[in-house]
């Protein structure tokens, strides 16, 4: 592959979630009523017209009230003949009388229904799909599709190939944002398309047999750094959400052009190949405008965003592809270990920030340059969590894939005057002075070395009473391996006789939320040359430390993961650190103490612990 | 004391997005004001445009086209 490649999706809702409430005000409920129906298919028309004029073909989602619409019907299946529009379905839309009457439920999301209704949805949607078009869709997808839900679908339907699967980091703050009242908890999964596993549809699967069967496509591309810290419907390649999130002046939207253009960078970073995808439910189209956004700018917007792909295709930068067309490109030269990885720079507050976002079958991680390289998020994707949601399970609502790190919502570098937050990083001390990199702001650069991605930090300075040394890190990534090497090393000392003691550490935790989760139970132990020592977590405050360190470990029962570091010197030292109550952390670290120049190299690694 | 409605836009309380929450505000006709339910602010529509001008600072490249990638 060597391609940008650019996905518009477009469903006919006969009542957008968004323009029911307003279209309903002061009235009494009618699903059916006309006016709401009739304004809803002008949206659709108006915007499958805008990409059409724009040289480029979308993929239809049907929803599932469309099904019984006649007139939307008709378009659809003349946009096939006539654009080679692909027609797939979408449970998103589901509600209409039909389905009232069908399932006696309010509920939208198609991942919170207990399994037992989302089998008969299922079968109800696809069925009614090919009553209607006299074949099966070959995609489909949701705000988010759970393992559960497509194994399901994937022994019914063996025909469907692609689903947009989740939305990007659209968990807790999408929730505060929308004034706690949008349950999309999906927080852990990918960016950009992947292969996701059978047992959770957040990871990307390790092999043939572990391969769920469809290419998962993220609902938008959305940006990596901006989402990381804010709602997720700010910022991404939908133009109304960008006017939700007011990036724009004088009705100005440079940023959208931003977005789409830095993802078409990614060739750089994953084998010459890029994606976008562009969805944009009719509700954001509403004739009444949406927020501060009358329908005329909500319009503008629109176009001025197809017009940009459009221009990209015609200047053969880009080429539109529907999502089965993408799912079998996707999958003609893509081994499973291949990760998917980019260094995202700031696009929006000025501040040259870049974050490193990584993810393969073991792992999700992200790298935060702004504090030297730091990992503030990290998802044990090796162990593949079978976590259900939905009506009926324990997660239910929380679809989100557990962290190990997440410095937002678990502090970080900084906490308040108590305790730690949970980062991976490294300090560097000497005679009771002690700097993490955390306090050291840079920049990186991305490189290979055949199957090896290297991210290389530029060398910062660190001043200690009477000296500076100036200290390079540098992350090596294996394909194939789940580990992740990193390098510290002391490139200069104004010092030579001057020893520093690098101390390499992880402080994590476990969760999906930013509240502390129990941590009673979790193993920790570090190896060496004296033997093993290991507690289990009890909010004691314990440490221990070994010298000749071959591999410090927790175990995380309540995730399934086996977080490990080790070292190739003999000459370093392992330690574990227990948290307490108002700390509720557990450390992993390495140190190794240097005179003058050197450097001290670790590995880190999440595996499944069972 | 009138009864809220929607104004002419459906404005979000500027106040509440500063902190990044998406609420929607009710108008009162009678004072010509918006209010809001969840942080007591309330403010005329010019007073609502200046809030959100303020809060689209802080994206300070809002106007940069970046193709330096």
């Amino acid at each position: 592959m060597s391609a940008f490649y650019v996905t518009i999706i477009h469903r006919p809702e006969m009542v957008p979630e968004y323009i029911q409430k307003g279209a309903e005000e002061g009235k009494q409920e009618d699903l059916t009523r006309s006016t709401v129906i009739q304004e809803s298919l002008d949206i659709f028309r108006t915007q499958q017209r805008v990409a059409h004029e724009n040289g480029l073909r979308t993929t239809i989602q049907m929803t599932y009230a469309s099904l019984f619409n006649q007139e939307a019907v008709a378009i659809a299946k003349e946009h096939h003949e006539k654009y080679g529009d692909e027609i797939g379905s979408t449970f998103l839309g589901l509600q209409c009388q039909p389905f009232r009457d069908k399932f006696k439920s309010k509920e939208l999301a198609i991942w919170l229904f207990a399994m037992e209704d989302k089998r008969k949805i299922v079968d109800e949607v696809i069925g009614k799909f090919y009553e209607v078009f006299g074949f099966y869709p070959t995609s489909t997808g949701s705000y988010y599709m759970d393992a559960e839900l497509v194994n399901y679908i994937k022994e019914k339907y063996p025909m469907i190939k692609a689903a947009v699967a989740t939305c990007w980091e659209e968990g807790p703050k999408a929730y505060w944002n929308a004034n706690n009242s949008w349950y999309t908890l999906l927080d852990g999964g990918p960016w950009n398309p992947w292969i996701p596993s059978k047992r959770n549809i957040h990871c990307p699967a390790s092999d043939e047999q572990d391969d769920i069967g469809i290419v998962a496509i993220p609902h938008l591309s959305r940006d990596l750094l901006a989402v990381f810290d804010g709602p997720g419907s700010y910022y991404g390649t939908h133009p109304q959400n960008i006017l939700r999130g007011m990036v724009y002046e004088d009705r100005e939207i440079p940023y959208f052009k931003n977005i789409v253009d830095q993802y078409r960078s990614m060739v750089k970073y994953n084998r010459g190949y890029a994606y976008n995808m562009m969805f944009v439910g009719p509700g954001w189209m509403s004739k009444t405008g949406r927020w501060e956004a009358a329908y005329d700018f909500l319009l503008k917007s629109y176009k001025e965003g197809m017009a940009y792909y459009g221009q990209l295709k015609k200047e053969g930068k880009a080429q539109d592809v529907t999502m089965s067309e993408f799912a079998d490109i996707y999958r003609k030269d893509r081994p499973y270990t291949r990760p998917e990885c980019t260094l995202w720079k700031d696009i929006l507050y000025g501040s040259r920030r870049q974050q490193f976002w990584y993810a393969d079958p073991w792992m999700r991680f992200c790298l935060d340059m702004n504090q030297g390289g730091a990992m503030i998020d990290l998802r044990p994707y090796a162990a593949k969590l079978v976590r259900p949601c939905g009506v009926g399970t324990t997660c239910n609502q929380d679809a989100s894939y557990p962290f190990l790190v997440q410095s937002l919502y678990r502090a970080g570098y900084f906490t308040h005057y108590a305790g730690e937050g949970a980062v991976k990083s490294c300090k560097f001390g000497h005679q009771g002075e002690q700097v993490d990199l955390c306090a050291c702001r840079t920049l990186a650069s991305f490189s290979e070395e055949d199957d090896t991605r290297i991210v290389t930090l530029d060398p910062v300075d660190i001043e200690f009473a009477g000296f500076t040394i100036s200290v390079q890190s540098v992350f090596r990534l294996t394909e194939g391996t789940g580990d992740i090497e990193i390098v510290r090393k002391i490139l200069s000392t104004t010092d030579p006789e001057a020893e520093v003691t690098i101390d390499e550490y992880i402080t994590a935790c476990y969760g999906t939320t930013e509240y502390p989760e129990d941590l009673t139970g979790v193993k920790l132990s570090v190896k060496g040359a004296s033997g093993t020592e290991a507690i289990e977590y009890a909010y004691k405050c314990r440490e221990t430390e070994i010298s000749g360190v071959t591999l410090a470990e927790a175990l995380v029962p309540q995730v399934d993961t086996r977080l490990t570091m080790r070292t190739d010197t003999d000459e370093a030292s392992g330690y574990f650190r227990e948290g307490f109550a108002f700390s509720p952390m557990y450390t992993l670290g390495i140190k190794k103490t240097i005179k003058g120049k050197g450097e001290l190299r670790t590995w880190l690694k999440v595996e499944r612990a069972n | 004391m009138a009864q809220g409605r929607k104004g002419k836009l459906n404005y979000r309380c500027p106040r509440c997005l500063m902190r990044e929450i998406d609420m929607d505000m009710l108008y009162d006709r009678d004072k010509d004001e918006y209010y809001c339910l969840r942080c007591s602010f309330t403010g005329n529509e010019q007073e609502v445009l200046r809030l959100n001008a303020q809060f689209r600072d802080k994206y300070r490249d809002r106007l940069k086209r970046i193709t330096d990638f």
